[in-house]
């Protein structure tokens, strides 16, 4: 059976999401499209510097990206997951990691146990301890985890902290090579079918028009196709979610590079430090209601290690998500189809997301309603789901030293989350997904380091005598630490494996 | 302060369904003190009464600790690997349902994409001769307990066929063994407690009562002890008119491994293979089939008198869970026994119960969240044995469409016709690879397929295909036949 004709695919703009999805276009369907990928140098893009989710990895696989290569030319470094400090009080510190707690195996969750314990009188260390990827983290060290399901070693996973920067430039040559065109310039207007509403061109700057059948808007907050031009109404979440700006800062590496982000909560926010090969980034994400742009450059400058490269720059946004990011035939993926503030670091993951399912709902020329709706299902569960797990790290607060955990602490969170907090404080349940960014550990691990505490526990936790279930957290906690320090050291890691090509 | 630990359980109902929760429960929550009052169930409780199962039964088995020899052959049990489903669709093929993958991935398509466009173009083989699990049990032949893995056959997962009085013996036994209180008697009364209108105690006919903090109710339709608390029921009758159900047990033939539902004029009709006997039923809307006719067409078929009729109607309690009595079984969902959900579904409450066990105030939090996963299950349950009627084409009334799908069913048969994807739910009992051997085998061919199938050549995949099928027939003979395997079975327990 003959193909259908190839569709002219129009993605506009050249950030992250942008040739993301020209590269998985044109390797994943060749057949199917032409891509012609339109951006301005003169807009520049968000890149502050990227952490990312260990799903990266399967969507460079299957890009048939060499990981130590991609390391290299992004400067990155490896990430066991992501510590939170000053969260639910000043001088907390945990980290939300990759991996399981215990074995992550067995009918009753390790929390539980663990709950038991700390009900029963026995001293423990946080639970971070019986994670491996903690452990690995807290000691600075990496390797990759063991395929063999019955090591320890094989319960973390990890995922990169990159140069957002110099990977868009990367994926480009890669969907260059492929066949995929670009075209330089600013658009200054959108053409849309008068009887059907679908787009027909974008018009630059100097005139040039250039056709297409499926546009994807890659085109960051501006959102020019989805939000400007069709005029999809913002679902605005910033009630639960107040942070609207970041400043962001990039430093000279001068302290460890650690194989994890940091997020450190700060008056009217929290900061992020993102350690790479060569330099890390650092940014205040804040809520313009609560502090102005100028204190918050200025206690971002003084809370920042290292020597700043560049002067601070000011980002402004909004929560929330557009009501459908597929609307006639275009697609958002990134910025312009929502935002959520990078604390879990899932922007990439969200853009990841959205690419999996246009390939996968790949339309005809005459696009189906079938495939519009599932992608938006798809998508609009993604970001809720999202959304509840970034709510959570602000609500989940005992601060009350500013305006801004104030408002955080006492607002009223989406009914939705409010069930889930409320049945894990009764007896430790967690609310069951099996699809969605954030599965059990990770709701644990926050719950916890938030001093959100079970009041009770699974009675099947019960069931090991006390002395048993202290002899075997203390066993498992030897089996990690020694695990852990059977591996190297993070930066002498990445020097044998992926060392930066010469610097910037 | 949070509420004490539920330390007291009330099972009532003394058919399968509650000797299997009173077992679990004793079993794997400790502490507990576990009481059952056996009330037999009515002959219309079919989670108690069909003796078909979901490969789960084998999973509910190792949970609590019961073996293999002890659960099915010394209880005169017998092992499925499918369904084969004839007349579902005037001029296609009978197909089967087995429990494992069909195809083998290869390029970036999931299998039935390359099979699809085989179907496409006209040249595709049976979708079932790809399924490993299919083509043993249409051999009638079953898999030995350790294949070897990473073989074709190493994923498929049987189901069972039950003595359902010798089974329901031996969970009586192994829950007086493990300590479960048996309290004889039949119930006079269900008195709540004032203020909370929790349960108080299940007052007997002989004058006793048991009392417990947490009722769990397997007692059947009924639902003699949820029922006292509200009623509220959602019919599902207006999508599943079968109402009727008649069977019998005939002489042994030879044993296979796979059932045979074939689609009537009004309903359908089953026969599966048990060690020594023949099972025989027929399902069948009374709206259009009388009972008389039923009685006869089964007799016919089976060559023995039938049963007497059994009548139910399809449907769920919106809330199986209230206060402090949760609805299993049949007293909790009734749904007809195509597929043969019944028992699953009790067991995964049973599961639900033991992992999201609440305290004493059953609290409605807790309550509500093993309400939600419940009806999610149910329902979805539902929209697959649904789905072998949307999709059949035969021509008689009965047959006919009598209301709009359920929007869940209807996206699902939406999406897959369009392009073959199935959505995504939660607490989806089916694998997709059984929703594709469904949806496929009545002749369901999507419109379009994946379009990441692009970089593979159609010879290419159809030479892959053919490479599958003749592996899987070759790899057939080396497996024992249903007579044979339970011979060595019987020989292993008795040597």
């Amino acid at each position: 059976m003959a193909g259908p004709d190839r569709q002219r695919v129009v993605v506009v703009g050249g950030g992250t999401s942008g040739w993301m999805t020209a590269a998985a276009l044109v390797k994943l369907l060749p057949d199917r499209c032409h891509v012609h990928l339109v951006e301005s140098e003169a807009i520049g893009i968000i890149g502050v510097g990227e952490a990312t989710l260990p799903h990266i990895r399967a969507f460079n696989e299957r890009l048939g990206i060499v990981e130590a290569e991609f390391m290299a030319t992004t400067r990155a470094t490896f990430k066991l997951g992501i510590e939170f400090r000053n969260w639910a009080r000043i001088d907390d510190s945990y980290i939300h990691p990759f991996g399981t707690f215990g074995r992550g195996a067995g009918d009753v969750q390790f929390h539980h146990y663990y709950a038991r314990l700390l009900h029963a009188g026995v001293q423990l260390p946080p639970i971070e301890a019986f994670s491996m990827a903690c452990t690995l983290a807290r000691a600075n060290r990496f390797a990759p985890p063991s395929p063999d399901p019955r090591q320890i070693a094989s319960t973390f996973g990890y995922a990169y902290q990159f140069d957002a920067v110099a990977f868009a430039p990367y994926l480009r040559h890669l969907a260059e090579g492929l066949g995929a065109e670009r075209t330089e310039g600013r658009i200054v207007h959108v053409e849309r079918n008068g009887e059907t509403g679908d787009v027909t061109a974008v018009l630059l700057e100097g005139g040039r028009r250039i056709e297409g059948d499926l546009f994807v808007d890659c085109s960051g907050f501006a959102s020019l196709l989805l939000g400007k031009a069709l005029e999809e109404p913002f679902q605005d979440w910033s009630r639960w979610l107040p942070a609207d700006r970041a400043v962001a800062l990039p430093c000279r590496t001068v302290t460890e590079v650690t194989p994890y982000t940091s997020a450190v909560a700060m008056p009217a926010g929290w900061r992020w430090r993102i350690p790479l090969q060569h330099r890390t980034g650092n940014g205040y994400v804040f809520s313009s209601a609560f502090l102005s742009d100028e204190h918050a450059a200025d206690a971002l400058t003084a809370a920042v290690e290292g020597v700043p490269m560049a002067s601070p720059r000011v980002l402004r946004f909004t929560a929330g998500r557009r009501e459908r990011s597929w609307a006639h035939n275009v697609v958002a993926i990134g910025l312009s189809g929502g935002f959520l503030e990078p604390l879990e670091s899932t922007s990439i993951y969200l853009v990841q997301q959205a690419i999996t399912a246009l390939v996968e709902l790949f339309p005809e020329r005459r696009i189906s309603a079938v495939d519009r709706d599932e992608f938006n299902r798809i998508v609009d569960m993604e970001y809720d789901r999202v959304r509840d797990f970034l709510i959570l790290h602000y609500h989940a607060t005992e601060r009350n030293d500013s305006e801004f955990w104030n408002y955080v602490r006492t607002m009223t969170v989406p009914d939705s989350l409010a069930e889930k907090m409320a049945l894990f404080r009764r007896r430790g349940r967690i609310v069951k997904y099996r699809e969605g960014a954030f599965l059990d550990a990770s709701w644990v691990s926050v719950y916890l380091g938030q001093r959100v505490t079970p009041a009770g526990f699974d009675p099947r936790a019960a069931g090991p005598t006390l002395e048993s279930l202290v002899a075997g957290m203390k066993q498992m906690r030897a089996e990690i630490q020694a695990a852990a320090s059977a591996m190297p050291d993070h930066l002498s890691y990445l020097g044998r494996y992926c060392p930066m090509a010469a610097a910037a | 302060m949070l509420d004490e630990p539920v330390r007291k359980v009330a099972v009532v109902g003394g058919g399968i369904v509650g000797w299997s929760a009173a077992v679990a429960l004793k079993r794997r929550v400790p502490g507990l003190s576990v009481t059952i009052v056996p009330v037999a169930p009515p002959d219309n409780a079919l989670a108690d009464r069909m003796p078909q199962t979901l490969p789960s039964a084998i999973g509910f088995h190792d949970d609590v600790g019961l073996r293999e020899e002890d659960a099915v052959l010394r209880t005169g049990g017998g092992w499925r690997l499918g369904t084969l489903f004839e007349d579902w669709v005037q001029g296609q093929p009978a197909y089967v349902h087995a429990y494992g993958s069909y195809g083998q991935p290869f390029g970036t398509a999931s299998f039935h994409h390359h099979w699809t466009r085989a179907a496409q173009a006209g040249s595709a083989a049976p979708y079932d001769s790809h399924s490993p699990a299919a083509m043993l049990a249409r051999a009638g032949r079953m898999l030995p307990p350790d294949p070897e893995p990473g073989s074709p056959f190493a994923d498929i997962q049987a189901g069972l066929v039950l003595d359902i009085g010798r089974y329901r013996a031996m969970l009586e036994a192994f829950a007086r063994h493990l300590g479960v209180g048996v309290r004889e008697g039949a119930v006079a009364e269900v008195q709540l407690r004032g203020g909370d209108g929790f349960i108080e105690r299940v007052a007997l006919a002989d004058g006793g009562s048991v009392e417990a903090e947490l009722f769990v109710d397997a007692s059947g339709p009924g639902g003699v002890v949820r029922g006292a608390i509200e009623a509220a029921w959602e019919d599902w009758r207006p999508w599943l008119p079968c109402d009727r159900l008649t069977h019998a047990s005939a002489a042994a033939t030879a044993p296979t491994t796979l059932d045979h539902v074939m689609a009537l004029p009004a309903g359908w009709r089953w026969q599966s293979s048990l060690p020594g006997a023949t099972l025989h039923g027929l399902c069948y809307a009374s709206d259009f089939l009388s009972d008389e006719d039923a009685s006869r067409l089964l007799a016919e078929a089976s060559g023995v008198e039938a049963l007497p009729v059994i009548g139910f109607h399809q449907g769920t309690r919106p809330e199986p869970w209230a206060r402090n009595c949760v609805a299993i079984g049949d007293a909790a969902v009734v749904i007809e026994p195509l597929e043969w959900t019944n028992l699953h579904l009790a067991h995964s409450a049973i599961d639900r119960i033991v992992s999201a066990m609440p305290g004493r105030a059953c609290h409605p939090l807790e309550i509500a969240d093993y309400n939600r996963q419940a009806v999610a299950e149910g329902t979805r349950v539902r929209d697959f044995v649904l789905c072998h009627y949307a999709t059949a084409r035969r021509p008689e009334p009965f047959w006919q469409p009598h209301a709009a799908l359920p929007e869940s069913l209807a996206r699902t048969l939406r999406l897959f016709a369009e392009r073959g994807r199935l959505p995504f739910f939660e607490e989806e009992t089916f694998a997709r690879d059984s929703w594709l051997a469904i949806l496929l085998g009545q002749g369901l061919i999507p419109r379009r397929i994946d379009p990441l199938i692009g970089t593979t050549p159609p010879q290419q995949s159809d030479a892959a295909m053919a490479g599958y099928r003749a592996a899987i027939t070759r790899a057939l003979l080396q497996f024992p036949t249903a007579a044979q395997h339970h011979a060595a079975q019987h020989a292993r327990i008795t040597r």
